[in-house]
């Protein structure tokens, strides 16, 4: 078995016998063994729960009953997502030895699709962070340069398809959480819709914006594994229900006429607002052109919109509605039911010692931003004002995206930093932000890919849709897939010439 | 310059909604002698990760109230998180409704000071959850010099409407009518079982006192007010309002000032003593919780709800004054749960009279109740079978002796109305024959009042009434007083 063998792949040959469900997870365990001295991607390696799994695939399989769409397929997850009777720890101290005592809708939904939870991935801890260098367990590299840091929160799920681990993992994306470490480790990135995808049981940031999204390596591993987790559940309130399209259906390999320029009649935005922006570093700036000229290869109308308050106020809108639902989310963490719980003589001093302790600083600023923001005297000034900025900002993307199928921009203004760089710059961290947290707090679905060029650090480059148009998203990165392709067939042709 | 000191009181009570589960999860509500967090899940523990869903139940309850109360129902009204640390709040944050609450401007109408009705407005009604309980080891059960506490969650997201009141209210007995009507209310819409001992209804008050001229009613000073807290029986809202309002005037009078503050009721010493001062306030940071949507309440829903309600207690009681003659008070009485206004109702329709009737569940049958310390509905004897001991009265085929004799039976040895009767030697029947025989035996054994009697000494008639009763212990009280009159003035006239 081949350590670049996609979802796809893996779970057409477990479900024809070519492969034994045991051997995908030795191989994924193998994998882990040899790099994770050097990566530490993961938090824990369910190697227990992972056999028994595969033995009853196994077993099922040779029943005879039907394969599920990801048989054998080893997936991470990232550890905020709870996977009954395995420790969740969010990255936290606060967490640490927690065993979760159910399961999420995710690993629910992955379990009866044959797919292999097999590890849990490191994070920023309670996902506040832009490099998983907030981990109370240390950080995690970057498998492209491990002198630089994979992005986060989701840097150890990226991190962990980006070297192989397993064609796929699943995190949850609140500000470009799983977007940007996707850019940055050079894979696919998908955060869909608000509400597409269930988020029951995996612990909360910010609940008006937090989405389970998919990492993976080929476009086609997305939409596998979107066509498996995204439902309507009725534990989540912000659940949608209505079907679902058939997302494999979008990848498909198109036929007749359109073979060739499958996004015609397409219209694919850039944001006016990006052209000349300093900030934009050039790979990423060339990475975004290059995308651009595959789009229009493959037969996409390419135009322009403005979204000035986005673009000018989305990362300041996001901050502020981030910390103030932060800090509500994390407040449940007091040490009396679960978790750290510090020796203390008064019921004050335990939330003072188990908080104190559990919490690391970048935990502890955003908590503090957000209990002063939802302060009464700063509430109408702070948090009211920035709902209505994030009202408008709805309003100007949707209004944008009535005039055109899809919008393209780079996924991040720069490449993976280096490790250490930004330490303790916060503001400097959430500027890898800016181009992601747009999708989130319109709860739009966007899918981000690496465009870098050959032997340069990745780049990724993302495309929004309206709400629940994912299958636009995954055509046209299908599309661009197979533009990639077969240029690079031409290339390998001209050099064997 | 006289003073007069008008108090002003407003009521905050949360009502534990009727509901089978929690309002956000699907845990059972059935929290009473439970073994502690027996009645818990990932949701009401507040477990990392774990949602809420809401409760349609509760919704429909709460609206309920809100039609019972006159207010205007709002849809699309929303939650918010309101935030606090205390070791009961799993989530560290209660989720309750903050600026737009479910129902608002309604009213209710209680008997005011003067006589009349009084009307009270009702500001709001929102849905929240309940917290938890702990548990003290310290032996008065309270946190101070407790050295353990133990945090029981099988309450923690149990429903609850919180129902807030106008400041209308002007004195404690109309602060305890208020309640008492409230209670009565729900308990009509089957919204809550309204039991204060329980904790089913908890009662804040707002209270403050406006001090003014006496002759001119110009108003001199509006004193602050003070949050009273841990009042649970209508007895004690009516005391602590009571000691608070003479605190107050005893304050102003004294030349002090009043500011706002929670004030804690200790019914043990009939105090009300400082909790937490203004400045000493929480900052609840209230956040619309993101993780809900607006409370859905459709034309549809509204509509059957509506269709739904019973006959509400006001109506039942002006029912009873007009169709059964009974008077106000009584009809107050019989009205004051739908269960006990059901029984009084089967009762009159199973053939007794409304007035007899009505003695009858208010005296005999309040008594058992009060003594075994049970509702009507574990009453032991059916009203049915109360009807008719009633109409047996009525047509006077039992005496009112024998009739209580029965009505023991069935409540002490669980009998039957036949098998009581059979047991008292009642048969209700007493044959003209049968009732001669004992007549004439009574006088056959007392010649002596007999020869008083017709020698016309008996000028009071005493003598005659000695006669009847002896009539009446030999007919084990089966005859009615007025059948063995007429049968000894039959005899003694015969024997003049």
């Amino acid at each position: 078995m081949q350590l670049s063998m996609t979802a796809a792949e893996t779970a057409r040959r477990v479900s024809e016998g070519e492969l034994r469900p045991l051997e995908t997870v030795d191989v994924f365990m193998k994998t882990a063994r040899e790099r994770e001295p050097n990566l530490h991607a993961l938090l824990a390696v369910l190697e227990e729960r992972a056999g028994h799994a595969a033995e009853r695939l196994d077993a099922s399989l040779s029943r005879g009953e039907g394969p599920g769409p990801l048989s054998g397929v080893p997936v991470v997850l990232d550890d905020g997502i709870c996977v009954r009777g395995t420790p969740t720890t969010c990255a936290s101290r606060m967490l640490e030895g927690w065993i979760a005592p159910y399961d999420s809708a995710a690993s629910e939904m992955l379990d009866s699709s044959g797919a292999i939870i097999c590890a849990k991935g490191n994070m920023d801890e309670f996902s506040i962070g832009c490099s998983t260098e907030t981990s109370a367990f240390g950080a995690t590299a970057n498998p492209c340069d491990p002198g630089r840091v994979p992005g986060g929160s989701a840097g150890g799920c990226a991190a962990a398809v980006a070297a192989g681990y397993a064609p796929l993992a699943l995190a949850c994306d609140t500000g470009g959480s799983l977007l940007q470490p996707a850019s940055y480790c050079g894979v696919y990135g998908l955060r869909p819709t608000y509400g597409l995808v269930s988020r029951w049981g995996v612990a909360a940031l910010a609940p008006s914006m937090d989405q389970l999204g998919i990492l993976s390596r080929t476009v086609e591993d997305a939409a596998l594994a979107l066509s498996v987790i995204s439902g309507h559940d009725p534990r989540d309130a912000m659940s949608s229900p209505g079907d679902r399209p058939d997302y494999m259906a979008a990848v498909a390999v198109p036929d007749g006429k359109d073979a060739r320029r499958p996004l015609a009649g397409r219209r694919i935005a850039t944001v006016a607002e990006m052209r000349g922006g300093s900030d934009l570093a050039g790979a990423c700036r060339e990475a975004l052109d290059r995308t651009l000229a595959m789009l229009a290869e493959a037969g996409a109308e390419l135009v322009e919109v403005h979204l000035p308050l986005s673009f000018n106020h989305g990362l300041a809108c996001y901050q502020v509605l981030l910390a103030a639902e932060a800090s509500s989310s994390l407040a449940r963490f007091d040490g009396v039911r679960h978790g750290l719980s510090a020796e203390a003589d008064s019921l004050n001093s335990l939330y003072l010692g188990t908080r104190g302790k559990g919490f690391g600083r970048e935990v502890k600023r955003v908590a503090a931003a957000g209990t002063y923001i939802l302060g009464s005297d700063r509430y109408e000034d702070c948090y009211l004002r920035a709902s209505n900025v994030r009202r408008r900002i709805v309003g100007e993307l949707l209004d944008a995206l009535a005039g055109c199928d899809l919008i393209a921009l780079p996924t991040t203004p720069t490449t993976a930093f280096r490790r250490g760089e930004l330490d303790g710059d916060y503001f400097g961290m959430s500027l890898s932000l800016s181009f992601t947290v747009q999708a989130s707090l319109a709860g739009l679905p966007a899918l981000s890919f690496n465009a870098a060029g050959a032997g340069e650090l990745p780049a990724g480059v993302q495309l929004i849709a309206p709400r629940r148009g994912e299958a636009g998203l995954l055509a046209a990165a299908a599309a661009i897939e197979r533009v990639r392709a077969s240029r690079d067939e031409a290339g390998e042709r001209r050099s064997e010439r | 310059m006289r003073h007069v000191y008008t108090p002003v009181i407003g009521l905050e009570i949360h009502v534990q909604l009727a509901t089978e589960s929690k309002l956000f999860c699907p845990c059972s509500t059935d929290y009473i002698g439970a073994e502690p967090n027996t009645n818990v899940c990932p949701v009401c523990l507040g477990l990392p990760g774990a949602l809420p869903t809401l409760n349609a139940r509760a919704v429909e309850l709460a609206v309920r109230a809100a039609m019972g109360l006159s207010c205007e129902i709002h849809d699309g009204t929303i939650f918010h998180r309101k935030h606090y640390f205390y070791a009961d709040l799993p989530k560290a944050y209660q989720v309750s409704q903050y600026d737009r609450p479910l129902a608002d401007r309604g009213e209710l109408y209680i008997s005011g000071d003067g006589g009349s009705p009084k009307r009270i407005g009702i500001t709001r009604l929102h849905l929240e959850e309940d917290a938890g309980k702990l548990v003290h080891s310290a032996a008065d059960g309270r946190l101070e010099g407790a050295r353990e506490s133990y945090a029981d969650f099988n309450r923690g997201g149990v429903p609850l409407a919180e129902i807030v009141s106008d400041p209308d209210i002007g004195s404690p007995r109309e602060a305890r009518e208020y309640v008492s009507a409230l209670r009565r209310l729900v308990r009509y819409l089957g919204v809550s079982d309204g039991d204060m001992d329980r904790g089913s209804m908890r009662v804040d008050a707002n209270v403050s006192v406006v001090k003014s001229n006496a002759d001119t009613g110009e108003i001199l000073y509006r004193g602050d007010r003070a949050e009273i807290k841990n009042m649970n029986s209508l007895r004690s809202v009516e005391r602590a309002l009571e000691y608070e309002i003479r605190r107050q005037r005893a304050t102003l009078e004294s030349g002090g000032t009043l500011e706002r503050e929670t004030r804690h009721w200790n019914d043990g010493e009939g105090v009300t003593t400082s909790m937490r001062s203004k400045e000493a306030a929480l900052d609840y940071r209230c956040l619309p919780d993101p993780d809900l949507g607006p409370i859905e309440v459709s034309r549809e829903m509204l509509d059957a709800i509506r269709s739904s309600l019973p006959e509400m207690p006001w109506e039942r009681e002006a029912r009873f004054i007009g169709d059964y003659s009974l008077s106000e008070v009584d009809a107050a009485v019989l009205v004051e749960t739908p269960a006990l206004a059901d029984y009084y109702e089967r009762c009159v329709r199973s053939g007794a009279s409304p007035l007899r009737a009505s003695n009858w569940v208010r005296t005999e049958v309040l008594r058992v109740l009060n003594e075994r310390g049970v509702g009507i509905e574990e009453c032991p004897v059916r009203p049915e079978e109360l009807g008719l001991l009633v109409s047996m009265l009525d047509e006077g085929r039992a005496s009112t002796t024998v009739a209580k004799e029965i009505f023991g039976l069935m409540v002490d040895r669980g009998l039957s109305l036949q098998e009581a009767t059979d047991r008292c030697g009642a048969h209700g029947e007493l044959s003209q024959e049968d009732l001669e025989l004992a007549a004439r035996s009574v006088l056959d054994a007392n010649p002596d009042v007999l020869t008083e009697i017709m020698g016309g000494r008996d000028l009071k008639g005493k003598k005659r009434k000695f006669i009847c009763g002896l009539v009446m212990k030999e007919t084990r009280g089966r005859a009615t007083p007025g059948a063995v009159e007429d049968v000894i003035a039959r005899f003694l006239e015969g024997m003049e």
